[in-house]
């Protein structure tokens, strides 16, 4: 009898089609949703490649887009624009970030825990934000670091100017650049064993021999990992270019997207010519960063927990300093400088008869497109964070808890949102939405920007879920099945209200996405469903300055004011080293 | 000579003490083992030797030379001490192969090449990991990781090695087998060795001398014999080994023996010689004093009669287990329980009454506690 058993199962299991039941149909639906979500519109980039009809006409294929583009030095030297921002940026933050995060992590630095806080504020500070502080500060007629330093002796000669590759790295440093390397590599410095320090020490090295020899290179793992999520983010980068280039006609590659597609007639095929360069780029970079990523790293954690720091001595004040300052620059600066903005009548002129204002606030609180753009925002951020929390709480569930066939294919499409820049995202589903006659409809609602961006942040939010899932004891799972639930009673009974705190977090990280970010609905959007943070970037090419450091204001409460309320609820970012 | 002075040393995290004004001497080669239960100051007392923690106040001497001492803002960086240290999680450094982790230290004091491949490879095989060298550190099994941070902890010639409960992460096979060896390797390197551990097996059985600490405090310093069977405060007694405790009352003393009256053990009194009363100030012993008989059941024999002169008391013998080699007899006497081992089988029901006597020199007398 049980000899016929085997034999069966062993047939079942050489079957060619696999069995269709409830979790195979489950995957397959993960799979074609996820796939037709991701996937579909990044195919339609390339495919429209080679059409040399615009959107909503009939297909005429042909190389006329290619050969277009790239018979045009412009798109050349928007990807070497690119790179080189990534480069130089790169090689500045990285050590500067390491360096900021060992002092966080393995020193007696003073107030550590306060200054880390600063970079997680930096963290959640719109791009828009930081960028249009210190444009208020450095622009080089008006700004007002410049015009202080016209009215100083010797140093009158002295001008910065923002609108400068020098300006955009500079920006790029103090909104993004060095905050996302401290805020992910300080908790792994700081989960390092501290023995291991100890036994460098005890071995006869000096502190700094220490760090150099033993704690950089055992962080090695973590320091790869931040600087391959940093590189993907070189192709990402979109406001700051917008805000600091496109003036002096400096385009990088995401920015130059933006040009081609907006430009009358719109250029979309050469715009999805020069999106196609990126995705060849990004499908051999991919699997890289993903076998780096997710290989078993070398453990630098122990069970043991000793916050033993080292001793800095006499380097202790001037280290904390150092830090301090950068934390000034990050998140005091910009946020002063933009309030400064909305309440002076004319920004940095502090000898006006009137210096303070509150002029500008009545008007925007009483202007219709502002009271428009926070509603956009208000709608497509919270439904992106509901339905994102709903849905990737499931896939996360799949991924860690069963045993379904096609986990690494439905894992693989949810890394792949955070490598895709929101330029091209959007251009694909604008492709997706206006080259579809039954979707088309769908284009100029909001329906659309709640689809584009509810991609940004789905790989930090099914990793955190799955992370939370694997924490979850298998046994609340099981006992439940063994008392007769099936699956998916036990996901919406047990599972789901388990889950309820991490899913609320997701939720709201997913918010903030949504809210700040505009590089994947800028190709997507009209003037009706504009967010405030597009209606920003169009205010402050337009010029009006007080009224964009309003919008400003109010997508920074609504990014950094709920980012806030969520970390005393226990929001925590951050890398592990295994 | 002692290689190691250690005076007034004191410490405490947060208003709490850890170390409480400790005084030590540690002789050049000496096996010198501290002692505790976690939270006792033993690690921290270890870690301010090694340079790693800092005292508050005391001083420490190695030979002539001070390494810390706050009060005359004295203090030698680890780096300086020349100390090797073994740590509880071995801390090798997971991106260097062994070669790698064992020659650093040579390589800080600018012994390299040829001269540091022997050194290696002499240490290496001292601790018998030859051939090993090419291995990344992270894929070794944690009895060979011990073996490493051993050798890279006396590759450089120590003058003293620290060793921070090294053994607890190995498993009971290994670590019996990693102490015969480490006490071996003591013996041919002759290295001053300071051992911190909770395990009172691993102390007594490696070790010169013992500290045995308690809330920061020295409750003896003696050797393994002295401290198991004279513990000199009631904590040594309970630490180490287990015991029996009777109470009673002091009644007659004579020059060489206390006799002491107990009740509802069988008997009315046990006789103790007189050298195995702990002395204790306030007139202890005097007649009438309330006192404690401490025994070892290493020294109790037992038997189904109460035949035998002295000190033969009665307890309730619970449970028999056949071990092989011996029979573990489960016992209660007064109001406490404990296993008697003894190789012979003995004609004894469950539940019934079983007779103890009391070896003399095994008695150890104290003042009542509270």
């Amino acid at each position: 009898m049980a000899k016929t058993e085997t034999a069966h199962l062993e047939i079942g299991s050489r079957a060619w089609l696999p069995r269709l039941d409830g979790g195979t149909a489950l995957m397959a639906v993960l799979i074609g949703a996820m796939g037709f979500y991701v996937l579909y519109p990044l195919a339609l980039i390339v495919i429209n490649s080679f059409n040399t009809a615009t959107i909503a006409e009939p297909p005429v294929y042909g190389l006329k887009a290619w050969k277009d583009a790239f018979g045009e030095a412009g798109i050349w030297r928007s990807l070497w624009n690119s790179v080189k921002i990534g480069i130089v940026l790169q090689v500045i933050a990285l050590p500067l970030g390491i360096f900021i995060s060992w002092l966080l992590a393995r020193t007696n630095i003073l107030w550590g825990n306060a200054l880390e806080f600063g970079f997680w504020i930096s963290f959640f500070l719109p791009g828009l934000a930081t960028t249009f502080g210190w444009m208020l500060l450095l622009d080089p007629s008006t700004g007002l670091i410049n015009s202080w330093l016209r009215q100083l002796p010797l140093v009158s000669g002295l001008n910065f100017d923002i609108y400068s590759f020098a300006g955009i790295i500079w920006v790029h440093l103090v909104s993004n650049g060095i905050s996302t390397k401290v805020m992910l590599m300080t908790p792994a410095f700081r989960r390092m064993d501290a023995s291991m320090e100890e036994a460098s020490r005890m071995s006869g090295a000096s502190a700094l021999t220490t760090m150099m020899r033993i704690t950089v290179p055992a962080m090695t793992p973590v320091i790869v990992v931040v600087f391959l999520l940093s590189v993907i983010r070189i192709f990402s980068s979109f406001e700051i270019e917008l805000l600091l280039g496109v003036p002096w006609s400096f385009y990088v590659y995401s920015t130059k997207i933006v040009d081609l597609a907006r430009q009358e007639p719109p250029l979309v095929n050469q715009a999805a010519a020069l999106g196609s360069v990126i995705l060849i780029f990004l499908a051999a970079f991919i699997p890289i960063q993903r076998r780096l990523i997710t290989r078993r790293q070398f453990t630098t954690v122990t069970g043991q927990f000793r916050p033993k720091t080292i001793d800095l001595g006499s380097w202790r004040y001037p280290a904390t300093a150092l830090v301090a300052l950068v934390v000034v620059l990050l998140d005091v600066v910009p946020l002063l400088s933009v309030l400064g903005g909305s309440f002076m009548t004319r920004f940095g002129f502090f000898n006006l008869p009137k210096t303070w204002t509150l002029e500008y606030w009545k008007m925007a609180l009483n202007d219709p497109r502002i009271l428009q753009g926070l509603q956009n925002t208000l709608i497509v951020a919270v439904s992106a964070g509901v339905v994102g929390a709903l849905g990737f709480s499931l896939i996360g569930y799949v991924l860690v808890r069963t045993k379904l066939k096609g986990r690494s294919v439905l894992d693989t499409i949810c890394w792949l949102p955070s490598a895709i820049p929101g330029v091209l995202s959007g251009l694909g589903l604008l492709w997706m939405f206006l080259g579809t006659p039954v979707f088309r409809p769908f284009y100029g609602t909001l329906f659309l920007l709640v689809i584009a961006q509810m991609l940004g942040g789905i790989t930090l939010a099914t990793q955190i879920l799955k992370s939370n899932f694997v924490q979850l004891g298998k046994e609340l799972e099981e006992s439940s099945r063994m008392s007769g639930a099936g699956f998916w009673r036990t996901y919406f009974r047990i599972v789901f209200p388990l889950m309820a705190q991490t899913m609320v977090l997701v939720a709201v990280i997913k918010f903030m996405f949504a809210a700040q970010h505009s590089s994947a609905i800028i190709l997507l959007a009209t003037s009706e469903t504009r967010t405030l943070s597009l209606l920003a970037l169009d205010q402050v090419a337009a010029g009006y300055r007080e009224v964009a450091s309003i919008t400003i204001i109010l997508v920074t409460l609504l990014t950094l004011g709920v980012a806030v309320v969520a970390r005393s609820f226990g929001l925590k970012v951050g890398i592990r080293a295994e | 000579m002692s290689i190691l002075r250690i005076e007034n040393l004191y410490k405490s995290f947060d208003r709490v003490v850890a170390v409480n004004r400790i005084h030590l001497e540690i002789a050049e080669g000496e096996f010198f083992t501290l002692l505790g239960s976690s939270g006792c100051g033993k690690t921290t007392t270890l870690r301010m030797i090694g340079g790693l923690e800092k005292p508050d106040g005391g001083a420490i001497y190695m030979g002539e030379q001070c390494l810390v001492a706050p009060e005359k803002n004295i203090f030698v960086k680890p780096e300086k001490r020349n100390m090797g240290m073994v740590f509880q999680s071995y801390a090798l450094w997971p991106h260097m192969t062994v070669f790698e982790n064992v020659a650093y230290p040579l390589k800080l004091r600018g012994i390299k090449g040829a001269q540091a491949e022997k050194k290696v490879a002499e240490v290496l095989a001292l601790v018998g990991l030859a051939g090993l060298e090419e291995r990344p550190a992270p894929a070794l099994s944690g009895g060979q990781q011990q073996r490493v941070a051993l050798a890279r902890a006396l590759v450089f010639s120590p003058r003293v090695l620290l060793l921070d409960e090294p053994l607890s992460n190995l498993d009971a096979q290994l670590r019996e087998e990693m102490r015969r060896e480490l006490k071996s390797l003591q013996r041919r390197v002759h290295v001053t060795v300071i051992f911190v551990t909770h395990d009172q097996t691993e102390a007594l059985s490696l070790s010169d001398r013992i500290a045995i600490m308690k809330f920061g405090v020295l409750e003896q310093v003696g050797t393994p014999e002295e401290v198991y069977f004279t513990p000199a405060t009631p904590f040594v007694r309970d630490f180490l080994g287990k015991t029996f405790l009777l109470p009673g009352r002091i009644g007659a003393l004579s020059d060489d023996h206390v006799r002491v009256e107990v009740r509802g053990v069988g008997t009315s009194s046990l006789t103790v010689p007189r050298i195995n009363v702990i002395s204790q100030s306030n007139g202890f012993p005097a007649a009438g004093q309330p006192a404690l008989v401490a025994i070892r059941p290493e020294k109790i024999a037992l038997s189904s009669n109460g035949s035998g002169d002295g000190n033969v008391v009665e307890g309730t013998l619970q449970a028999v287990q056949f071990l092989g080699d011996r029979y573990e007899y489960t016992v209660t006497l007064g109001e406490e329980t404990r296993v008697i081992v003894s190789p012979e089988a003995q004609q004894l029901k469950t539940g019934g009454k079983i007779f103890l006597e009391l070896k003399a020199e095994g008695m150890t007398l104290w003042p009542s506690e509270g």
